[in-house]
C-alpha cells in the first residue's frame, strides 16, 4: 500500500478514526496493529525482517541500559549494529558484491562458488534501519532511556507514514509522543490534511509529470542530444524535490492527523547559496542522521589534523551517503562529489567571508541569487551520478552536454505542464522564505479564500495528476 | 580558572574562528545565533578551545553541550 493508492486513501481515515476512538492507554497499539497491516500489505514476508531488526534493537538497547562498565556497552552496541546491518547488507549489497566478486575472479580463471543472486529490495529497509541503529546510539550515549515496552519499540520502527521513505526520526522525538495522550485537535487534523493535499500535488502534478521527460531521456541516452539532456539534468533535481519532498509532506501531515510530530525533511533547498546550506536543507532527517552518528564521531577523531580532518570526515560521511543510496558506483561518485563540494567550501570558508565583509555583500541580492544559481548547478550536475544507470552512462550525458547541441527533444505537454508546476512550488517556498506568514491562501483568515484554495489544488491534481505508476523515487533506495 | 577568565578567552578563540569580532558570548547562546556555527566550523571551535585551555573533550560531553553556558561549566570542570 503506497500513499498515492487508493487503498491508502480507504486505510488512512479508517486508521485515523480507530485511534480517536481507542482507549487512550491503547491508542499506540491501534497504531502499531496499523502499521504491521500497512507494511503486511506490501509483501508479507519482508515483515519477518522487520521483527527481527525490532526485537534485536530491543533486547540490546535494554543491555546497553543495564550494563555496568563501558566495553560491555559498547560490546551490545556494535552487535546490535552488525545483527540490525545484515539484512540490509544482503538484499542491498550482497547481489553487487558477488557480481563483481564473480567477474574478477572469471578474470583469473577462478570460478566463485556462490551462484548470482538477485532479491528484490524489502521496501524502507534503509530508512527502518537506520532508525532502529540512531535508537541504539542515542541509548548508548545516555540521551535517553531504554524502552521497557516492546509494543511502542516496534511502533516506532514500523510507523506506518514513514517507515517506506521517511523522513528518518528519532527515538526522543517520537516515543514520547507515543507514549502521551493526544486528544482530538481541530488544528492539527486540518494541518495535517493542508501537508497531505501539497504533498499529492508535488508527487502527482509536479514530480511525476517531470518523470515523464527525465525517464524518457535517461532512458535511451545514447538517441539524446546534450540540448535534451540539460533539460533533463535541469528538470531532474525539482523531480527529486517534488517526490521525495512530496512524499515527506503526506507522512508528515498524516502523522500530524494523529496529533504527532514528525521533523521536517526540506526546506527550500534550492535558495541555498552554498552547498553546505543546501545540505541543511535538502533530505534534512538523512543529513542529521548522518551528521549525528557518522560524521561528528569521525570529525572528533580526526581533529588533531584540524582543518584536514574535517575534509576527511565530510568525505567518508557522504560516502557512506552515496553508498546508502544504492550498491553502485554512480552513487560513490555521487556521494563523494557532494564530500568535495563540501570540503572546497570548508577550506575556503574563511577567504569567502573575508570577501563578503570587505565588498559589503551579505546584504548584495544580485550576489545570493548568483550563489544560488551556483549551487543549484553543482547539485543538478552531481545528480547526474545520482540518475544515470551506469557510470559510462552518465560521462555521455556530460560529454554530449558540453559537446553536442542542437534541437532537443520537445514534448511540449508535458514540458508545459512541468515548468508550470516548477512555477507554482519555486513561487511557494520563495513566498515561504522572505514572506512567512504574509499571502497564505491555505491559512488565510478569510474562509472563502482558504476553501477556494482547497478546491482549487484539489481540482488541479485531480486534473493534472499523473494516476500511472506512481512508484516513489526513493523507495529504490 | 575564574568563569570571567574562561568567557574573556573563549570570546577570543569564538571571534577568531568565526571571523568576527563583534561577537560577545551569554551562556543562552547556540549555534542558531552565530553565523557559520554549523557542524564543519563546530569541530573547528571544539579543537581551538581544547588547544587554548589545553583540555580535551570527549565525544560523549560534547554531544550533551546544548549551549555557551553549558560549554563554558564543562571547561570550568576541566581546566
Amino acid at each position: 500500500m503506497v500513499f498515492t493508492s487508493l487503498n491508502f486513501l480507504l486505510f488512512f481515515p479508517l486508521v485515523a478514526l480507530l485511534y480517536y476512538i481507542s482507549p487512550k492507554k491503547w491508542r499506540w497499539v491501534t497504531l502499531l496493529v496499523a502499521s504491521f497491516f500497512f507494511y503486511i500489505n506490501i509483501k508479507p514476508v519482508y515483515v519477518l525482517l522487520l521483527i527481527g531488526v525490532t526485537c534485536s534493537t530491543y533486547v540490546f538497547t535494554i543491555l546497553i541500559s543495564n550494563a555496568r562498565d563501558d566495553s560491555r556497552r559498547t560490546l551490545y552496541l556494535v552487535l546490535n549494529i552488525i545483527l540490525v546491518l545484515l539484512p540490509l547488507f544482503f538484499f542491498k549489497y550482497f547481489s553487487t558484491i558477488n557480481t563483481i566478486m564473480i567477474r574478477l575472479l572469471e578474470n583469473w580463471s577462478l570460478h566463485w562458488p556462490l551462484p548470482e543472486i538477485k532479491y528484490m529490495l524489502p521496501l524502507g529497509i534503509s530508512f527502518y534501519t537506520f532508525m532502529a541503529i540512531g535508537y541504539s546510539i542515542d541509548v548508548y550515549n545516555e540521551e535517553l532511556d531504554a524502552e521497557r515496552n516492546l509494543g511502542l519499540v516496534a511502533l516506532f520502527i514500523s510507523f506506518f507514514p514513514l517507515i517506506l521513505s521517511g523522513p528518518i526520526e528519532r527515538a526522543k522525538n517520537m516515543l514520547p509522543q507515543f507514549r502521551d495522550y493526544r486528544p482530538i485537535n481541530y488544528e492539527n487534523v486540518t494541518a495535517g490534511l493542508k501537508l497531505m493535499v501539497w504533498g499529492y500535488f508535488m508527487k502527482l502534478v509536479v514530480a511525476d509529470r517531470i518523470g515523464i521527460y527525465v525517464d524518457l531521456v535517461y532512458g535511451d541516452i545514447s538517441t539524446q542530444n546534450g540540448s535534451s539532456l540539460i533539460i533533463a539534468a535541469v528538470l531532474y533535481p525539482f523531480q527529486v524535490y517534488a517526490d521525495l519532498g512530496g512524499y515527506s509532506l503526506i507522512a508528515i501531515g498524516t502523522a500530524r492527523v494523529m496529533g504527532l510530530d514528525v521533523i521536517q525533511n526540506f526546506k527550500r533547498p534550492f535558495f541555498s547559496t552554498s552547498m553546505a546550506e543546501f545540505w541543511r536543507r535538502w533530505h534534512i532527517s538523512l543529513i542529521s542522521w548522518l551528521t549525528d552518528y557518522v560524521y561528528t564521531p569521525l570529525s572528533f577523531r580526526f581533529r588533531k589534523y584540524k582543518i584536514w580532518g574535517i575534509v576527511i570526515a565530510l568525505m567518508l560521511t557522504f560516502l557512506v551517503s552515496g553508498i546508502w543510496h544504492g550498491a553502485a558506483l554512480t552513487f560513490v561518485i555521487w556521494g563523494l562529489m557532494q564530500g568535495t563540494f563540501l570540503s572546497l567550501e570548508a577550506v575556503t570558508n574563511k577567504k569567502r567571508t573575508s570577501f563578503e565583509q570587505k565588498y559589503n555583500l551579505s546584504a548584495n541580492k544580485i550576489y545570493h541569487l548568483a550563489w544560488m544559481i551556483i549551487t543549484f548547478v553543482l547539485f543538478a550536475s552531481s545528480q547526474i551520478f545520482g540518475r544515470a544507470a551506469t557510470i559510462d552512462d552518465a560521462l555521455l550525458v556530460y560529454r554530449r552536454i558540453l559537446t553536442e547541441t542542437g534541437s532537443p527533444y520537445l514534448d511540449l505537454t508535458t514540458l508545459l505542464y512541468s515548468f508550470i508546476g516548477i512555477l507554482i512550488i519555486l513561487l511557494k517556498d520563495f513566498k515561504d522564505e522572505y514572506f512567512q506568514g504574509k499571502m497564505s491562501f491555505f491559512s488565510n483568515s478569510r474562509a472563502w479564500i482558504r476553501y477556494s484554495a482547497y478546491l482549487t489544488i484539489i481540482f488541479i491534481i485531480l486534473l493534472f495528476g499523473v494516476f500511472k505508476g506512481n512508484s516513489f523515487i526513493y523507495f529504490q533506495f | 580558572m575564574e568563569r570571567a577568565v574562561i568567557i574573556n578567552k573563549l570570546s577570543d578563540v569564538f571571534r577568531k574562528v568565526f571571523n568576527n569580532d563583534e561577537i560577545e558570548l551569554r551562556d543562552d547562546l547556540t549555534a542558531n545565533h552565530i553565523d557559520n556555527w554549523d557542524s564543519l566550523s563546530h569541530m573547528i571551535l571544539v579543537t581551538e578551545i581544547e588547544r587554548t585551555f589545553c583540555i580535551k573533550f570527549k565525544l560523549k560531553e560534547l554531544n550533551k553541550m546544548r549551549n555557551v553556558g553549558e560549554m563554558i561549566e564543562m571547561i570550568g570542570q576541566k581546566v
